[in-house]
């Protein structure tokens, strides 16, 4: 029981960011590895904004979710933007060097030391044999509310359906009367927001460190990818498979072993279902 | 000459290697491979290991380093090359990490965080400190000769030209009766084998290698060596290669204007400089310094979208 709840807590902490990374692999196309580096961003916006200026934790939260949502759209205008139409690779590529750059810029600014939020210090609850803190608890309703709150915007409202006319089809969007470039720069804000939001949910879960970028990138891409690229609702599960894979592994190996689980999962699901999960139609040429 | 110099011409020549074994893989046949590093380590970790746990001769190193760089490029290859380019982007990119991890656990075999102390050398022993540098230096020149020849032969060969039509459309070539499969996994493989290679000469060189020699900067200054010299052409990426060390190792002569930083902030600084001057390129120049030579009449199609990608 205690194995589902730690799974739950690191399913939680990835799922908005592999959301996020799916949102804009449909919407443009490209394999985002700078996601790594804008939940750093996320990360270290909210210990700055809690820990350096005191403000609350929600507070920071949302401060944190809008200041990578506009990170992420200033990348989006002054890199990504620009390189459109010049094939996956290329832009998969300018993601790593940018995810570089942020995470020295982070280093730059913030030093190397690991830090957490500014906290009062609780005893965990005990419920029916499980130790529950309190953080691992707000983690967890966060990332359910958000993935709720993402899922129902996708689905359910006029600016959902005009997003996913729009990674299915553009041009057909464009003909239909759907103003793409303002519905583009709403899949940036968002996945923005919610890169950040992964970041947030790291430092309550774990610590802060300016090493964030891969550590967090993998398990997210492996997620989206286990999922199948393209479905929110498979990169939420994809989440809950990688946290249990890693959960796993810390029982049989050794746990620092346990950065390698996503990328094994990763290699294993591309070998029995490049598809993900839930994927169905995956063109990729 | 300094020992700097040498010293800094001695790193600048693997880096040559690598970004030479990097161009066949990517700038000839546009395979997407971020796992330099984890073949550079691959390389390192198996000569140190066949010269110091198994007392081979330096040669014995290098010879056991290349065959487990090829024999680690053909698994994931033939884990990955079947897919699309993103996807071996990310197997490559899981394969350098996970090396990584073993390196920094299995302490029996690698000596853990602490790193691995290797005694062997290129050269013989007993030339005396300034004479080894230039022994060794001229080892590493000759490797950066013998990767330069092989790969430039390659690329300039009808074997080359097969490989550059897979880059473009793997589809022709397949009609035309090439087997796509093969080709790219041997360039893989040749491309695996010589970043190997490169990892002996640069652990017997520095002499202690720790799981931190084999990260993410280091791929990313062999990538920008390939993509700032061009991409697709052996010349331009030896001078991509010097543009970049000349880069990193130039601004170190910097640090008395830039003394209000502290050591980590310069570092970061570098690397900002770096990654920055990655994405200036492909923006604004994706050919990079020499681009590619082509005898087909038309401009030749960016080398930086491999239609794969």
């Amino acid at each position: 029981m205690q194995l589902l709840i730690n799974t739950l807590a690191s399913a939680a902490v990835i799922a908005p960011a592999a959301i996020a990374f799916t949102l804009v692999f449909t919407l443009f196309r490209y394999a985002n590895f700078a996601a790594g580096g804008f939940v750093t961003i996320g990360a270290f916006a909210a210990w700055t904004l809690n820990a350096a200026l005191g403000l609350p934790l929600w507070v920071a939260g949302l401060g944190a979710m809008a200041v990578s949502a506009l990170g992420f759209a200033a990348a989006d205008a002054v890199v990504f933007r620009p390189l459109r139409g010049r094939g996956g690779g290329t832009l998969l590529l300018v993601s790593i060097a940018l995810s570089f750059v942020i995470e020295n810029i982070i280093r730059f600014f913030y030093g190397g030391q690991i830090r957490g939020f500014d906290l009062p210090l609780t005893g965990p609850i005990l419920i029916a044999g499980m130790r529950l803190t309190r953080e691992t608890v707000a983690v967890l309703s966060i990332s359910l509310a958000a993935t709720l709150l993402v899922g129902a915007l996708l689905t359910l409202t006029p600016i959902g359906r005009a997003l996913r006319a729009v990674a299915d089809n553009a041009s057909l969007a464009n003909v239909r009367g759907i103003p793409v470039p303002a519905v583009e720069a709403f899949g940036v804000a968002v996945a923005g927001a919610l890169f950040g939001l992964s970041g947030v949910l790291v430092g309550l879960d774990l610590t802060i460190d300016p090493n964030l970028n891969w550590a967090v990138a993998i398990p997210v891409i492996a997620a989206a990818i286990v999922g199948g690229l393209g479905s929110p609702l498979g990169a939420a599960i994809g989440a809950i498979g990688i946290g249990l894979a890693e959960e796993l592994t810390g029982v049989f190996l050794n746990p620092t072993y346990k950065g390698a689980v996503g990328f094994v999962v990763i290699a294993l699901v591309l070998l029995v279902r490049p598809q993900g999960l839930l994927g169905d139609k995956v063109d990729r040429k | 000459m300094d020992a700097y110099l040498v010293a800094i011409l001695t790193i600048a020549g693997i880096y040559v290697m690598l970004a030479l074994a990097l161009n066949l893989q990517y700038g000839l046949t546009g395979l997407i491979n971020f796992g330099v590093v984890g073949f550079f380590g691959v390389g390192a970790y198996a000569s140190a290991i066949a010269t110091e746990t198994f007392h081979l001769p330096f040669v014995g190193g290098l010879v056991v380093a290349m065959g487990a760089g090829a024999v680690a490029g053909a698994l994931i290859s033939l884990l990955s090359l079947r897919l699309s380019g993103d996807f071996l982007a990310i197997v490559t990119l899981g394969f350098a990490e996970t090396i990584r991890l073993v390196f920094n656990n299995e302490d029996w075999l690698t000596g853990g965080p602490r790193g691995f102390l290797i005694g062997t050398r290129p050269v013989m022993s007993g030339l005396g400190r300034d004479v080894t540098a230039w022994a060794i230096l001229a080892v590493v020149l000759a490797g950066v000769m013998v990767a330069f020849l092989v790969l430039q032969r390659l690329s300039t060969t009808p074997y080359g030209r097969t490989l550059r039509a897979i880059r473009e459309d793997d589809l022709v070539p397949a009609t035309l009766g090439k087997n796509v499969f093969l080709y790219r996994l041997q360039a893989f493989v040749i491309g695996a084998l010589f970043m190997a290679g490169a990892g002996s000469l640069y652990a017997h060189y520095v002499q202690t290698i720790t799981p931190e020699n084999f990260t993410t900067p280091v791929a990313i200054l062999v990538w920008m060596s390939v993509i700032v010299g061009g991409a697709g052409n052996m010349v331009g990426t030896l001078v991509g290669t010097l543009v970049v060390v000349t880069l990193y190792e130039g601004s170190r002569f910097l640090s008395h204007w830039t003394s209000f930083l502290d050591p980590e902030q310069m570092s970061a600084l570098r690397f900002i400089v770096i990654g920055s001057v990655l994405i200036l390129t492909i923006r604004f120049r994706p050919t990079g310094l020499l681009p590619e030579v082509s005898r087909a009449p038309a401009p030749p199609a960016s080398p930086l979208t491999p239609s794969k990608g």
